[in-house]
């Protein structure tokens, strides 16, 4: 009975080992707090200008208590404060006129809540109440309850899989209106969760490195946003005793968990820059090609795009795929057992209808008209997806150039933050704005909420509460497109490929 | 050492405290009560335990090994009752036509005393140790004794007196409080927390952290609004949300080793406070938090004592606060304390404005 009990706790252990490796890579990002402890934080406050109350000083002990090594500094101090720093903390109560752009090129990494402070930081636009906004109970008085709760509009990020966000509400402070604070974060930016439902209200929202902010600069070291005011650190919601043991009470105040692992991503190193190598892209591809099989489904026999969906299928092949080629109005039965759908941009979105939103595998649409179909986006055409250089469909000429905004990713093939040249010709260029949970590539030039490039990965939450069963990516290739591709075009197409298959 | 199963506790506690590591106490108001009525004890021995009687109009006390009721209004003492010990507990009940509950040590036994007239009903042993508390649950009619020596806390029935269960603890337990919907709270001195007990089968549900808070003796809870009221050895009163287990207000008090804390709806009658929490014990004053809504609550002030307190006790119907301070020698009583030199007394409180005499 003994040795029987023994070897239960040895499986359960080899099991436990076992999920730990099998965690997704983003959540085994996170730096255990062991390889934190030690490290030196910037604590940047309104010393003698603090507004009274404050909790500061509590902020300070929990950083201590965190095993960080604390140095508070006040708002005038010099920029050179930060040298050796491995986190800057910036508190709502340094005065954000004085601290002017003193950070935003600090290639510390930097955790704020200082709002008022986040258009000198890049992290928003620069318009009170439609890029940023304090709420507070005497100005704002009914809103000060709403900001009491905020929806988990991320499931997928490294903060999210380590507070086990959920796509609901939950407590940010404690039952009295409170101070709290929003940020709209630029397309390269990560909103985690936000307030009333509304991504343009961000409570939690961050920045990976390189990644673009707000104001077209790439954040030059990670950057996260948090809700809280000058005087509710101590209000940051928490269950204790009884109640903890309640899995809802456990996901309702989640606002210390929250606040702990925000920072803890800022602290934690981030992922190697991806260097621009198609080569290397390819021969990546082909490392792990061999086997999968690629459903490509195109209006067979199209006019405008079938010699493009023909170089499309022998790039694919010519890499190591087994491509088979569905038309578009083939049941969706036809995706069983592939690896990957692609959707070529030749298929028509009508004849299409419904098909393979819901399929368990990962799917690359070429084709940004299906964006609503496909839970990328919401229904609206033209607000919510849409397309620049469609004769008589679109108002915006037509575009050969990509914004990127998501270099930090490897969907972005290593290519700089910045424009980029997508097409040798300018053409149909679809986009959508995607939910909070894709991480997002590339933009329209000069559209910074028009995303042509951006990626859901499996269990993000997309439109209207659809949970992504596999991978989802929209890149899009109009009819011709593909051929017209720019070396630069042909690497992310090779990039987001790869990702899609896991790579 | 520590408990199996308290480490991730502490580390709540760590997190806790440290979110409440300063004072943001509101300005204290004025308190509202001023001294009514003076009792002179004949009755050498400290006031143990005082209940008010169910309609508010008597108030009961043990002092040594005898129970006695005196007029609120009148302050005249009325019946002794001879106990079969020293009365440690008292808590008082409206069913049956009132009746009284008295823990008493040497001998450890449940006394059920009728009130009119004042007799022992029923008198049953008590197997778990010396009590030290007793408590009265109206809400889930049920009966609690707490024993610090025996590390536990039984569940009677409260017409029979009858043990249900028993609740074993560590630590050293101070007062009690219980929700009135299966959960029993035990201040916690020894390991500064609230152990939280479920009541149907008096087991052990984990305990709540109090944050910044040191020795945690005074507990008394609003069933309705579902807060805990605790005072803490360390100058603070803390007010839990028990759905989450947050401390969420932390108001200054006095620094005592021991305190008792009670609390009341409209302790003043309608227009006066929503609800009141009082705090008195080894500290020369009496604390009061004041309620203004279920989600505000502001220092409501205090009123010096000049010395000890052993027991105080409330009641909303009669508006009145009763307290029990130390017998005292001459010369040592602070200047303005409500407290006089002398013998063992107990002073009848009411609101600021009504009769009485200072």
């Amino acid at each position: 009975m003994t040795r029987f009990v023994t070897r239960l706790r040895a499986l359960g252990a080899l099991l436990l080992l076992a999920a730990a490796f099998a965690l997704p890579q983003a959540h085994a990002a996170l730096a255990p707090w062991t390889a934190l402890r030690g490290k030196s934080v910037l604590f940047v406050t309104g010393g003698a200008h603090s507004p009274q109350p404050n909790d500061d000083a509590l902020v300070r002990r929990h950083l201590r208590k965190l095993g960080f090594l604390v140095r508070t500094v006040d708002a005038s101090a010099p920029e050179s404060a930060a040298a050796g720093a491995s986190l800057i903390v910036l508190s709502s109560t340094a005065d954000a006129h004085a601290l002017g752009r003193k950070y935003a090129d600090s290639t510390v990494p930097l955790f704020t809540w200082n709002t008022y402070d986040y258009p000198n930081l890049g992290l928003t636009g620069p318009v009170l109440h439609r890029d940023f906004e304090v709420i507070d109970p005497i100005q704002h008085y009914p809103d000060s309850f709403a900001v009491l709760y905020a929806y988990g509009a991320n499931l997928t990020s490294q903060i999210s899989r380590a507070v086990g966000l959920r796509p609901q509400l939950f407590g940010t402070l404690y039952l009295e209106p409170e101070t709290a604070g929003w940020g709209r974060p630029g397309p390269g930016g990560t909103v985690i969760a936000d307030f009333m439902g509304l991504q343009s209200h961000a409570a939690v929202f961050t920045y990976e490195r390189d990644a673009s902010l707000a104001n077209g600069r790439p954040a030059p070291a990670r950057r996260a946003g948090f809700y809280l005011g000058s005087d509710d650190f101590h209000l940051l919601t928490a269950a204790y005793g009884p109640a903890a043991k309640d899995p809802n009470m456990r996901r309702w105040a989640i606002g210390v968990k929250l606040f702990d692992t925000a920072l803890r991503w800022a602290a934690s190193p981030p992922p190697p820059p991806p260097a621009y190598d198609p080569a290397a892209l390819e021969s990546a591809i082909r490392r792990i090609s061999h086997g999968q099989k690629v459903l490509f489904v195109e209006r067979v026999n199209a006019g405008e795009g079938r010699r493009s969906d023909e170089h499309i299928v022998a790039h694919l092949r010519r890499l190591g795929f087994t491509v088979t080629i569905a038309d578009q109005s083939a049941p969706e039965t036809r995706a069983r057992g592939q690896d990957l759908v692609i959707l070529s941009g030749t298929c028509s979105k009508w004849k299409l209808a419904n098909r393979y939103a819901n399929v368990p595998v990962p799917v690359i649409s070429l084709e940004g008209l299906m964006s609503d179909t496909l839970h990328f986006t919401g229904y609206d055409r033209y607000v919510d997806y849409g397309e620049h250089g469609e004769l008589r469909e679109s108002d915006d000429p037509p575009e050969d150039y990509l914004n990127i905004v998501g270099a930090w990713s490897p969907m972005a093939a290593g290519l700089k933050p910045g424009l980029v040249k997508f097409e040798n010709n300018p053409g149909v260029l679809k986009w959508a704005r995607p939910l909070p949970d894709a991480t997002v590539i590339a933009t329209v030039p000069n559209e910074p909420r028009e995303c042509a490039i951006f990626g859901y990965p499996k269990g993000a939450l997309m439109a209207g509460g659809f949970i992504a069963p596999a991978s989802r990516a929209l890149l899009p290739l109009d009819n011709p497109t593909f051929d017209d591709l720019t070396p630069q075009g042909k690497a992310l197409f090779d990039a987001v490929l790869l990702w899609s298959i896991g790579g | 050492m520590m408990r199996p199963g308290r480490a991730p506790r502490a580390g709540a506690i760590l997190l806790a405290a440290t979110a409440l590591g300063t004072s943001f106490a509101a300005a204290a108001g004025e308190f509202p009560y001023r001294v009514l009525q003076r009792i002179a004890l004949t009755s050498a021995a400290p006031v143990q335990a005082l209940a008010f009687g169910p309609g508010g109009k008597h108030v009961f006390a043990t002092a040594g090994a005898q129970l006695r009721r005196y007029g609120t209004a009148s302050a005249e003492p009325g019946k002794v009752l001879k106990l079969p010990g020293a009365g440690v507990g008292l808590a008082a009940a409206a069913h049956d036509g009132g009746v009284l509950y008295v823990a008493t040590r040497s001998p450890a036994r449940l006394l059920i005393v009728a009130l009119r007239p004042l007799r022992i009903k029923t008198s049953i042993a008590l197997r778990n140790g010396e009590p030290s508390a007793l408590l009265y649950d109206r809400v889930g009619h049920a009966l609690y004794v707490e024993s610090r020596i025996g590390h536990s806390v039984a569940r009677l029935e409260p017409k029979s007196g009858k043990t249900l269960g028993v609740a074993h603890l560590h630590g050293h337990l101070e007062q009690m409080a219980a929700s009135g919907r299966g959960m029993l709270y035990v201040a916690n001195a020894a390991d500064h927390e609230l152990d939280a007990i479920q009541t149907a089968g008096m087991r052990s549900d984990g305990a709540i952290p109090l944050s910044g808070c040191t020795a945690p003796t005074g507990l008394a809870m609003d069933t309705v609004g579902r807060r805990l009221f605790v005072a803490c050895g360390n100058g603070q009163a803390l007010v839990v949300d028990e759905d989450m287990g947050f401390t969420f207000v932390r108001l200054p008090i006095e620094r005592a080793a021991s305190l008792r804390t009670v609390f009341a709806f409209h302790p003043l009658g309608p227009g006066g406070w929503k609800g009141g929490v009082f705090m008195a014990g080894d500290g020369p004053a009496l604390d009061a938090i004041r309620m203004t809504a279920f989600i505000s609550y502001v220092g409501g002030g205090g009123l010096p004592l000049g010395g000890r307190c052993t027991a105080l006790a409330v009641s909303p119907v009669a508006r009145r606060l009763v307290l029990a301070p130390a017998p005292r020698s001459a010369g040592t009583s602070t200047a303005g304390a409500a407290v006089r030199a002398g013998g063992a007394q107990l002073l009848i409180l009411g609101a600021n404005g009504a009769g009485g005499s200072r």
